[in-house]
């Protein structure tokens, strides 16, 4: 009879297995549709409003009912739509990244001071430049300045993570790197001309208006091997949920470790905030979100189902931004935080054990 | 041998908390470490598994110095559970013990069949299988402590590391882990290295005990050698407290002085020193021969003992000098010690005592009293119990103050 029992414990959990990888399979095909319905309404919806018809024609290379309307689609509305859902994407895996590594579920891709980092050179070129008599700052320069600042922190964070033993002080090094940057931003903010403070502002709360086919490229070229990188950490990803110290007792070399998940979360989030500036909230709240809706923290499936979640809130979000208030823009950080909020603190209620 | 340290010194930067440490640990060997909180049990133990640098000496790991394995080839060897809790956010036990499979797994960590069998046999062996597809996060200490040893045999290891594994558990779960890896090292003839805190269990469980204080390592060797009264009291400075390797475990010492006289033997007497002791009073007994049990408890507790040779009469010596003893004492209790040839001489030093208008506090029944003492069992003053009786030696010391 004892052996029934135990052969009836094992078959109890090779079909909860089996169980659970429908339920992921089925989360995952949810967030794949919430994906392409979101980018088809970010493209056909807008200032003009496109019919369906005519948006799915044009995307798949023919030619809609009026030229006007391919000519919306491809130079505006499919490159802006495509850089919210590569951006949500991105900063989703640099969230779960650095919250696995952390070990800390209010951590965001931000924690290490990259946002501070870029926005203090952006700081330095909007505001800066005024002072040394320049006018006018091209967005490949603020682009340029921004992906310099994050990495430049992205630097120190490294260079950090060698010389600390345990990473709660690495944690706290990068959130007083962040404060000082601030602290830097601000002088400049202090000298500057109010009209260059509100660009400046609204730059810092993020937005995807402008995009161009050129970032989507960028984003594409750095951010999918990126991503793809982060997904073969997995396993390491994994042991880490122990921690260090049991990583380290399983195999996993430590130091590379450290290195590879501040180089790969702070790449990711320098990219984004290069081109839609500092969007909040997408890289803390996703990995929650994919992690209660599939019930696991195993980051072999919550690598894709951050990335398809990024990508479906993301885009969910800038929908919203460019619609809510038409034709008064907001900053997709108060959309994405207003929406994305409530949806984890709905999921954390419904949950009793502790994530 | 799996594991050997020769002339190890180990501690944090320059700071050194243990040195000159020579452990072999055999195939199949239960090995623990005792000694008080911040002894550098932990810091050994770290070392040995490579999570700290020696400062000194070397740590060999099937014959390699461990310095020039990496940490791959020594998950493959070693595995460890250690103090620190762990929140793995949501995680199964059975995901947890998986992670044990980690150093055999691919690049991608997917587990094959055979993983998943070995996982689930590690669960099974820990009895933790019907707690496979919980969530860590909502089990008990001893259940995740069962799940931490659980994956650490998934790893397969020819030794397990363990700090503290019993801190934090309740009775049921200390013992059934230290069941566990005494099987382990019986059965698998894994190799165990454990710090501890249970000296009882230490001494019923283990093959070899090292001892560490005070940057040294006391003794080293099977613990029915190593652990005994003075050893114990060294290694914990315990002077309120004693360590009995007759009982094999921990004896609160009495601390009052003597004004108590119990008449005991046969393991009567045991369960009464501890809940006089408890209470405050200071224990004079007798008369009782060397081999009974209340003879070792007596002494363990720390009262004064009449005693005289096994397997013969009291002598007139030991006798007289309990009368003398006795005759200091607040109260004498008749402890309800069985009655046989060798030791009727303690009826007459009872009887002795009533005579001398001593009170006498007995636990026998008024009958079975009636019959041994006469006449004398109508002075004496019947309890049924030990709380009862407690309550009226209590009452009664109040009102001679």
């Amino acid at each position: 009879m004892a052996k029934e029992i135990v052969a009836s414990e094992t078959n109890a959990t090779i079909g909860f297995l089996k169980r659970r990888w429908k339920r992921f399979a089925l989360v995952m095909t949810l967030f794949a549709i919430g994906v392409f319905v979101f980018l088809v309404l970010n493209i056909a919806l807008g200032s003009v409003n496109i019919p369906l018809s005519d948006t799915v024609k044009s995307i798949f290379g023919g030619h809609s009912s009026q030229s006007t309307f391919d000519s919306i689609i491809w130079q505006i509305r499919l490159p802006r739509a495509f850089g919210a859902l590569l951006s949500g994407a991105a900063l989703a895996v640099a969230g779960l990244l650095l919250q696995v590594f952390f070990r800390n579920p209010i951590v965001d891709p931000f924690i290490l001071g990259v946002s501070s980092g870029a926005t203090f050179m952006v700081a330095i070129a909007m505001l800066g430049t005024y002072l040394l008599g320049a006018t006018v700052v091209s967005s490949l320069t603020l682009s340029m300045a921004s992906f310099l600042g994050a990495v430049l922190v992205m630097l120190v964070a490294l260079a950090v993570a060698v010389r600390v033993r345990d990473i709660i002080t690495l944690l706290v090094i990068g959130l007083m790197t962040g404060y000082v940057v601030s602290a830097l931003s601000s002088f400049l903010i202090a000298f500057a001309q109010s009209e260059n403070i509100h660009r400046f502002v609204i730059w810092t709360m993020g937005s995807f208006s402008g995009f161009r086919w050129d970032h989507v490229q960028w984003l594409t070229i750095a951010g999918i091997p990126l991503m793809a990188g982060s997904y073969l950490m997995s396993k390491q990803l994994n042991a880490f949920l122990l921690g260090e110290n049991y990583a380290r007792s399983m195999g996993v070399n430590v130091k590379i470790f450290r290195y590879l998940i501040i180089f790969l979360s702070c790449t990711l989030t320098a990219i984004v905030t290069a081109f839609a500036g500092p969007v909040a909230f997408i890289g803390l709240a996703v990995p929650h979100l994919a992690r209660l809706s599939l019930g696991t923290s195993d980051s072999r499936v919550l690598i894709p189902a951050s990335i398809l979640g990024g990508a479906m809130l993301t885009s969910l979000c800038d929908l919203l931004a460019r619609m809510l208030f038409a034709p008064v823009e907001l900053p997709v950080s108060a959309t994405t935080a207003i929406f994305g909020a409530p949806m984890v603190i709905f999921f954390l209620i419904r949950r009793k054990t502790t994530i | 041998m799996i594991l050997n340290t020769k002339n190890l010194r180990v501690g944090y930067g320059k700071k050194t908390v243990v040195a000159d440490i020579n452990i072999e640990a055999m195939k199949g060997q239960f090995i623990c470490l005792l000694g008080p909180n911040g002894s550098g049990k932990s810091t050994i133990l770290k070392t040995i598994v490579h999570m700290l640098a020696p400062l000194g000496g070397g740590v060999y790991l099937n014959g390699q110095n461990i310095s020039s394995l990496s940490n791959l080839e020594i998950a493959k060897t070693t595995a460890v559970v250690l103090t620190e809790s762990i929140s793995p956010g949501l995680m199964t036990a059975y995901d947890i013990v998986m992670l044990g499979r980690h150093p055999y797994t691919g690049f991608t960590g997917k587990p094959t069949v055979e993983d998943t069998q070995k996982a689930l046999d590690a669960l099974k062996m820990v009895h933790a299988d019907n707690i496979a597809l919980r969530y860590f996060g909502e089990l008990s200490d001893g259940e995740k402590q069962k799940t931490m040893l659980a994956r650490a045999l998934a790893q397969e290891p020819q030794l397990i590391v363990l700090d503290e594994p019993t801190s934090h558990l309740d009775a049921r779960h200390r013992i059934e882990v230290m069941l566990i890896l005494r099987q382990l090292t019986q059965k698998k003839k894994v190799t165990v290295i454990a710090s501890l805190h249970d000296i009882d269990l230490v001494m019923k469980a283990c093959d070899i005990a090292i001892l560490v204080k005070d940057e040294n390592i006391l003794a080293y060797g099977a613990p029915e050698d190593v652990l005994d009264e003075k050893s114990m009291a060294r290694l914990y400075d315990m002077d309120k407290a004693v360590f009995s390797s007759y009982l094999g475990g921990v004896e609160l010492r009495s601390n009052g002085y003597g004004n108590v006289f119990v008449v005991a033997g046969a393991g009567s007497g045991a369960r009464l020193y501890r809940a006089l002791v408890k209470h405050g009073f200071g224990i004079i007994t007798g008369v009782l021969p060397e081999n009974d049990i209340d003879f070792h408890i007596a002494r363990a507790v720390g009262a004064t003992v009449v005693s005289d040779k096994p397997y013969a009469d009291i002598s007139p010596d030991a006798y007289a000098q309990a009368q003398s003893l006795m005759s200091n004492v607040k109260f004498v209790i008749d402890a309800g010690f069985p009655i046989a040839f060798s030791n009727r001489q303690n009826i007459d030093l009872l009887r002795y005592a009533s005579e001398k208008g001593k009170s006498i506090y007995t636990l026998r029944d008024p009958d079975e009293a009636a019959k041994i003492y006469g006449d004398d069992a109508g002075r004496f003053v019947y309890c049924q119990n030990l709380r009862q009786f407690l309550d009226v030696l209590l009452k009664a010391e109040n009102l001679i103050e």
